[in-house]
């Protein structure tokens, strides 16, 4: 299951030990989903508990439901009896006084009647007749009452019943799992009470978990002649642990038997309370029907207006083209967002798919409840992205957004989306809206994004996009992208102008593999997710746990991404693309480069020094190739865009816009035959360089310049977010200078010009990289141009400090980081300096 | 559970103006399942006014009701219980408890409601019970000058049965109850 990769991914930083029981406990009770929610809700004691903590906790929270019930509900005729013609003036039928019991009795005679007619449509549609049973009816019925009395400041409200099906649901089919499994081992269900001996029994119960496993691993074979075997602990351990779990005479007897079908209403009682309340830090589910903002809330928004923002905030941060669309279109989140995150999206998809969706957000918020949400539990109003439940429900909501992504951009009004929302097509590959779920998840988690998502955060996206888009020139937009506005700098101008008739090539390519642009864009837009993820986690912390943690994710991520295109690219050009080479070169021994691998190998290999990926760097001949750097040039300007949108404001079009020259690239390959693909090597490099510069290492300067060549596309993101490593981006521009005897300038200039939307005063670099262009062979030259562009930094170097007070939100913990960045940064220069006035007296 | 009204005699507009205000404030819609009236509405209004507070509407006719197309007498079955309704100007004398079960068993109810008299009174007798609503107006009438206002709510669950009496006494509403349980087995007159 695609969950286990990902949560012992999550508990690698508290320690291997928790790791290796989270990875037992995750086998078990793998196939009784009811118990495995329940311990996620927190009903249940974590998974690694013995049984009999089990059947305690069990025994509990059915007694309390028991006694719940016996208060709450009511018969006027026994009252009566009891306290007879002592208060009858109270008690009458028409009594007005509302606490009176009769008052009471209307009162839930009312709320059941509204319950009926919702239950009586419960799933009518999709022929789960289970609901319609009498029997569940009347549980669900009595469970509602029951919360609803329970909290009357919520009350009942529609949408509740299916929020509580799907528990009950579980529970039931645990009970069918049950029932099978005790028509099938008829013998160890006999009541063992009788037939063992007071030391056997001592031996069943006290056995540990240890045991338990070994058993496991050593009974998997041993299903077939079961009948055969006599004691319970040779069974196959699954039907051993079902045996466990309901058998009626371990601690606190039959209440405490944890599959039991008398208890079923108390089980989901208990669930259905869990969820609502969100027990634990999680995210009430309770709060989304209320509509009244919650106390401690300064934006005056209901709870589930607020979560519906959020979503849309992050669907901004990941996807900025998609969001302007729907906010041009006035496609408002709630319309659609009220419905999905009521019923936790139980609307959009079929049961036996809701439950894998459930699963994960449930197992989401046990599986953080261990590191931040303890303290915050205690706050009462917890916002939906406190915690990582609410946090992968936001996520599941953008990745189903982005589940449309190609139909609502193609719909053309605002009825349009709401239909592709609301009628939410049938899912065929639920896991991919999962893994992409997990992943924004990860990137909500990041604090940087979480302050940007956060309702009070310092930008306005949804009012900035508007406004820039007017701003620019309709005729400006890239012919390919209609959707997509971005001012054309002048640059991309002056390189249509040059490649005109390499773009039609393309185009002729683009127009034989009909919608590939849909699908590319989308590839782009997910890579992009995936570098600004993995950049974020590397910024946060500047160690190798983050990373660790975040790159199973984004790794899958990809591939899943690479699957999906693969194929569409292959027709395309038939030659590799470049999802297949990165598939060669996962190099095993950094997972996050890894990720980053995906695009080139050659990078990491130059860095880490291994020799063995440098194979991996496929067809591109030389992985220290100027060629790759322009390459590097361009995906980087890409990154640094997309990164830097979530956290300022930067307009996003623009980057979006690189991303379409990017795509163009990936076709390029062939064409320009020396630049294979290898789109983002900049990740690693970056990261290597900077820890570099933290040590503040001299000697090491050498090995990083050469890195810094590739890392052109830093620029930007440097600027935005750390400001430290300038040696880099003096690199950068050398590099510049080397690509441009390539054939591949016009992705460079592409790269310059989000780079002068960033920086003004850096546009005149862009101009010497035009001179570059026409005087590629000398040497002299390159000497020349490169001192411009060194002075062109200095220039910006000086004017850094007053960016970092108006740039960037996130970063104020990193500041201290500038000073040794400046420092290494000047010291490059200088270097770099001498360099170039060699290469011009030359 | 049911809730079912008992109310009669209201005479409206001969000798009273309109049910007590406080009555009125107590019937609400939504609570009572079914309204038996004993007749001397006497107005097409009051009738409008019980259908208002529960459409299920059972009028049986009193000898000043303008309406000629109320029945003399009535039945009906609720729960367990089979209930008979009648005016009781026909039974004489007026409110005798033996001439009373004697409608009772003609019948066959186990629940005999009749008015008339304009005085509460409820009677358990032969394994079913005899009640008399009074007047909900507290209209006069031939026998009783002083009278209170009164109604009755029973309520019906099953085998047993709960009369509420609501009774107006110096404008204070006083609400008795009585208990009736009607034996599962000898129930029904034959």
């Amino acid at each position: 299951m695609a969950s286990s990769e990902i949560e012992p991914a999550l508990h690698e930083q508290s320690g291997s030990l928790v790791l290796s029981n989270a990875d037992e406990s995750d086998r078990r009770f793998a196939n009784l989903r009811g118990v495995r929610w329940r311990v996620n809700l927190g009903v249940l004691p974590s998974l690694a508990s013995s049984i009999d903590e089990f059947r305690k906790a069990a025994a509990n929270s059915r007694r309390r439901y028991a006694l719940l019930r016996r208060t709450l509900l009511i018969n006027p005729h026994v009252l009566k009896d009891e306290n007879s013609s002592l208060n009858f003036i109270t008690d009458d039928p028409l009594s007005q006084n509302p606490n009176s019991t009769w008052g009471q009795l209307f009162r839930i005679s009312e709320l059941a009647k509204t319950l009926d007619q919702d239950l009586s449509r419960l799933y009518q549609e999709h022929y789960w007749c289970y609901f319609q049973t009498p029997g569940c009816q009347g549980m669900l019925r009595r469970i509602l009452l029951l919360w609803c009395l329970k909290h009357p400041e919520y009350g009942y409200r529609q949408g509740m019943h299916e929020l509580l099906a799907p528990l009950l649901y579980v529970l039931h089919v645990d009970i069918m799992r049950l029932s099978e499994v005790r028509k099938d081992y008829e013998d160890y269900f006999t009541d063992r009470f009788d037939s063992l001996s007071s030391e056997e029994r001592d031996i069943t119960y006290t056995f540990d978990f240890n045991k338990f496993m070994d058993s496991m691993n050593d009974g998997i074979g041993s299903q077939g002649y079961s009948k055969k075997i006599k004691s319970l602990d040779e069974l196959d351990p699954e039907v051993q642990s079902i045996v466990m779990l309901s058998d009626s005479y371990g601690a606190e007897s039959e209440l405490g038997s944890v599959l039991s079908e008398k208890f079923m209403e108390h089980d989901a009682y208990c669930m259905f309370d869990a969820l609502m309340s969100g027990t634990g830090g999680c995210v009430a589910m309770a709060s989304f029907f209320s509509y009244s903002p919650p106390s401690g809330s300064h934006t005056g928004l209901t709870p589930v207006l607020e979560a519906c923002t959020s979503f849309y905030r992050l669907l901004a941060v990941v996807d900025s083209s998609l969001h302007s669309h729907l906010v041009e279109l006035g496609v408002e989140p709630q319309y659609f967002g009220l419905r999905w995150l009521r019923v936790l999206f139980g609307r959009e998809f079929l049961l036996q798919d809701l439950l894998l969706v459930w699963d994960e957000i449930f197992s989401a918020g046990s599986s953080a409840e261990t590191d931040t949400t303890d303290e915050d539990s205690r706050s009462h109003s917890l916002g939906i992205v406190d915690c990582p439940r609410g946090t992968l429900i936001l996520g599941m909501a953008v990745s189903m957004i982005l589940y449309l992504r190609s139909t609502l951009l193609s719909s053309e009004n605002a009825t349009c989306c709401l239909q592709r929302l609301l009628n939410f097509p049938e899912i065929t590959d639920l896991n991919k809206i999962i893994q992409k779920a997990k992943l924004l998840q990860v990137l909500v988690l990041n604090s940087d994004v979480r302050s940007a998502l956060s309702i009070d955060g310092v930008f306005d996206q949804s009012s900035y996009v508007p406004a820039r888009t007017k701003s620019c020139p309709s005729g400006s937009t890239s012919p390919r992208s209609p959707l997509i506005l971005a001012p054309e700098s002048y640059w991309e101008k002056k390189w249509r102008v040059l490649h005109k008739v390499k773009e039609e090539e393309r185009q002729k390519v683009l127009e034989t593999q009909s919608p590939p642009t849909q699908k590319k864009r989308m590839w782009l837009k997910v890579t992009k997710l995936f570098r600004a993820v993995t950049d974020l986690t590397h910024h946060k912390t500047g160690n190798g746990e983050k990373e660790a943690n975040s790159s199973p994710v984004s790794q899958s991520l990809l591939e899943d991404l690479s699957q999906q295109l693969l194929p569409e690219l292959e027709e395309a050009n038939s030659i590799d693309c470049p999802v297949a080479m990165n598939k060669e070169d996962n190099s095993p021994q950094e997972t996050e480069e890894d990720i980053m691998d995906f695009h080139s190998a050659t990078e990491e290999s130059i860095i880490s020094g291994n020799s063995p990926s440098e194979d991996n760097a496929s067809i591109s001949s030389d992985p220290i190739s100027p060629v790759l750097g322009s390459n590097y040039l361009e995906t980087g300007s890409d990154s640094s865009t997309g990164i830097g949108s979530p956290v300022s404001s930067y307009p996003i079009s623009a980057a979006i816009d690189s991303n379409l020259f990017l795509d163009e690239n990936y076709e390029d390959p062939q064409t320009s035959g020396n630049s294979p693909v290898s789109i983002s090597p900049y990740q690693n490099n970056e990261y290597l360089v900077n820890d570099q510069s933290d040590e503040d290492d001299p000697t090491d300067k050498y090995v990083g310049v050469t890195k810094d060549h590739k890392l052109l596309h830093g620029i930007v993101q440097w600027f935005r977010k750390f400001k430290r490593t300038f040696s880099s981006e003096e690199k950068i521009d050398i590099n510049a200078s080397d690509a441009t005897k390539t054939n591949n300038v016009e992705i460079e200039k592409n790269q310059i010009s989000c780079y002068s939307e960033f920086h003004p005063q850096a546009s005149s670099s862009g101009q010497n990289r035009d001179s570059d262009q026409n005087l590629l062979k000398t040497l002299k030259n390159l000497g020349q141009s490169m001192l411009k562009h060194i002075q062109v930094i200095e220039l910006v170097f000086q004017q850094q400090p007053g960016m970092v007070q108006t740039g960037t939100v996130g970063n104020l913990a990193k500041t201290n980081l500038i000073g040794k960045g400046q420092v290494t940064a000047t010291t490059a220069l200088m270097e770099l300096r001498k360099i170039s006035n060699l290469l011009s007296d030359m | 559970m049911v809730l079912v009204l008992a109310l009669g005699d209201l005479h409206v507009p001969h000798r009273a103006a309109d049910l007590p205000p406080k009555f009125k404030s107590m019937l609400v819609p939504g609570k009572i399942q079914h309204i038996i009236c004993t007749g001397n509405l006497c107005i097409k209004e009051i009738h409008d006014y019980l259908k208002t507070i529960c459409p299920d509407l059972h009028i049986v006719r009193g000898e000043f009701d303008e309406d000629a197309r109320y029945p003399e007498n009535k039945t009906l079955t609720i729960g367990q219980f089979k209930l008979g309704l009648c005016h009781g100007h026909q039974v004489i004398p007026w409110g005798d408890l033996d001439s009373l079960a004697m409608l009772q068993r003609q019948l066959g109810v186990d629940i005999l409601v009749t008015g008339h008299t304009h005085q509460f009174t409820a009677y358990k007798h032969e394994g079913g019970v005899v009640i008399n609503p009074g007047s909900a107006t507290g209209a006069y009438s031939s026998i009783n000058q002083d009278v209170n206002p009164s109604f009755v709510l029973m309520d019906i669950d099953g085998f047993r049965a709960v009369v509420y009496v609501y009774e107006l006494i110096d404008g204070e509403v006083k609400v008795d109850k009585i208990e009736f349980k009607k034996p599962p087995t000898s129930n029904s007159a034959p």
